[in-house]
């Protein structure tokens, strides 16, 4: 072999790695990747999906890596899930599934008033959407920002995935990391909309529910989504789904299932595929920043929204809502109750409201993906 | 002097008599506008007469934006709707089916009235879902629930 042959090969060999085909910009996304990575585990932020979603914004961040993308028509592994996990829209519809299985509506069926809560917090989704148009995205594009303050994951990524698939890293980031702060961000919110005593109003104990009205209350749902805003239903039915597993207790084994291993095996995907969408060459721009900015405003605007629908109704009724939980219509289920609950007790340590709480969060839950649907129709 | 005044007279009754019957401009807002008697055109809207049928038209607009992404054609009982979903200066072109002396086209540019209006119009939307969900669970509580009496008080 001469000598030229000898270079040529380890130049060849050299030029397959990622070291020959270093880009700085890709520095910047290792750091983003570790630095969700840390609030996973340092700060226990959301940490079921920051995790996954930080080492797929790190792995995928590396020159030549066959993660993403397509080779002779073959999808790489992580285009693999996005395709048929986001793309198909199958995961957020699982996730919900899961969800629903673990969720108990008794508090909301018990006091079905909560609703409009739930309806009132989705104010920010909208007003947001106004500013995002304002700032130069497109309508859909600033449908799918909007719906971030609706703070509903599989509900952000399905939205997202019909209306701007482009924006699918940064929206689902941003949602995930302020239902993460929601502890953060609501409090300072909840004490400058309410004054000493409407923070006192105790509610009374919510009825009993049967065991029929729990059954009841998913078909009843699904059938008046189905009808009213048909293009969320896979969401809102698996959602229902679940939810009747759960309730009618001859299906242990499914509901178990659905929300144990499934669940947790599509977070695992979930995470991972939005986190590889994010690629230096896509992701390093204006828009992710002003996503995340923006953000925090609809977060804020929905509590706002929500605690405002509390005041208007007590207006109306005999037996006052404490406005605190008008927060909860936020659908960061359960961290918008608890966080609730935290705040009354610094008032009047014997005034519990997490249940209370809790009907407004579900509430959210649903008015969240009523908002989407609304959105998908002004486009379909 | 009496020709040069039937003369002036002639030119100015020739421009009024013209002045609804201008020729078509070939761009608005970005759009290429088929030929046609422009009825109306203002800076943000602007509707023409064109003689091509609607088939006609939707296909001449189907085929200058083909390609082009966020656009959504709307095939309604009495028009056609085309909708710019992005950020287009224009926001909709409305084409009637029905043909009288024409077939009448509407351009409109993208304007915050839509917006703001369909923005509130669907945040209510999300206020009428829940209402008839709460009314819905209202009601079947309350039927569930005294069925549920009636059964402990038999027991």
């Amino acid at each position: 072999m001469t000598s030229n042959e000898i270079l040529d090969l380890l130049l060849g060999t050299l030029r397959t790695t990622g070291v020959w085909n270093f880009q700085f910009n890709i520095i910047v996304m290792w750091a983003i990747g570790c630095l969700f990575i840390w609030l996973a585990i340092a700060k226990k932020y959301e940490p079921l999906l920051l995790l996954p979603i930080g080492f797929g914004i790190f792995i995928v961040n590396f020159p030549l890596v066959p993660m993403m993308g397509y080779t002779d028509g073959h999808p790489h592994l992580l285009e693999f899930f996005y395709h048929y996990g986001l793309e198909w829209e199958i995961i957020p519809c699982v996730i919900f599934l899961g969800l629903g299985a673990m969720t108990d509506f008794g508090p909301l069926i018990a006091n079905p008033k909560v609703l409009i809560i739930g309806a009132g917090a989705q104010l920010g989704v909208f007003i947001t959407f106004t500013g995002t148009v304002l700032a130069g995205f497109t309508l859909k594009e600033a449908a799918s920002v909007g719906i971030i303050g609706g703070a509903d994951g599989p509900t952000t990524v399905y939205l997202t995935q019909h209306l701007a698939p482009q924006l699918l890293g940064a929206n689902a980031l941003a949602a995930y990391s302020y239902m993460a702060m929601v502890p953060l961000i609501q409090p300072p919110i909840m004490r400058m909309m309410t004054n000493s005593k409407e923070r006192l109003i105790k509610m009374r104990q919510l009825r009993p529910v049967s065991r029929q009205e729990k059954i009841l209350f998913p078909l009843i749902t699904a059938g008046i989504i189905a009808l009213l805003v048909p293009s969320v239903i896979p969401l809102m039915g698996m959602f229902m789904l679940g939810n009747l597993m759960k309730e009618s207790g001859v299906v242990a084994r499914l509901s178990d299932s659905a929300q144990g291993a499934l669940m947790n095996t599509v977070t695992i995907f979930l995470g991972i595929s939005v986190g590889a969408t994010m690629h230096a060459d896509k992701f390093l721009s204006w828009k992710p920043l002003f996503i995340f900015g923006l953000g925090l405003v609809d977060f804020a605007v929905c509590t706002i929204g929500g605690i405002i629908t509390v005041k208007i109704m007590n207006l109306f009724l005999k037996e006052k809502i404490n406005p605190l939980i008008g927060a909860a219509g936020v659908s960061a289920v359960p961290m918008a109750a608890r966080v609730v609950q935290m705040e009354g007790i610094k008032y009047d340590k014997t005034n519990h409201m997490l249940m209370h709480a809790v009907g407004p969060n579900l509430a959210g839950v649903i008015g969240s993906a009523a908002a989407a649907g609304m959105f998908i129709a002004m486009f379909d | 002097m009496k020709r040069l005044i039937v003369l002036i007279a002639t030119l100015c009754f020739g421009l009024i008599g013209t002045a609804g019957a201008q020729p078509a401009h070939e761009d608005f807002l970005g759009l290429p506008v088929p030929d046609g008697k422009v009825q109306k055109r203002t800076d943000d809207r602007l509707e023409i007469i064109s003689s091509m049928t609607h088939d006609q038209v939707l296909a001449y607009y189907q085929e200058k934006l083909e390609g082009e992404k966020d656009i959504k054609v709307r095939d309604w009982s009495d028009q056609s709707y085309v909708e710019d979903d992005s950020n287009r200066p224009w926001h909709s072109i409305t084409i009637d089916k029905e043909y009288k002396d024409g077939t009448n086209i509407v351009i409109v540019r993208d304007n915050w009235t839509w917006i703001i209006g369909t923005l509130i119009l669907r945040y209510i939307g999300v206020f009428v879902v829940l209402l008839v969900l709460l009314v819905g669970m209202t009601v079947s509580g309350k039927i569930i629930s005294s069925r549920v009496e009636k059964a402990k008080a038999k027991k």
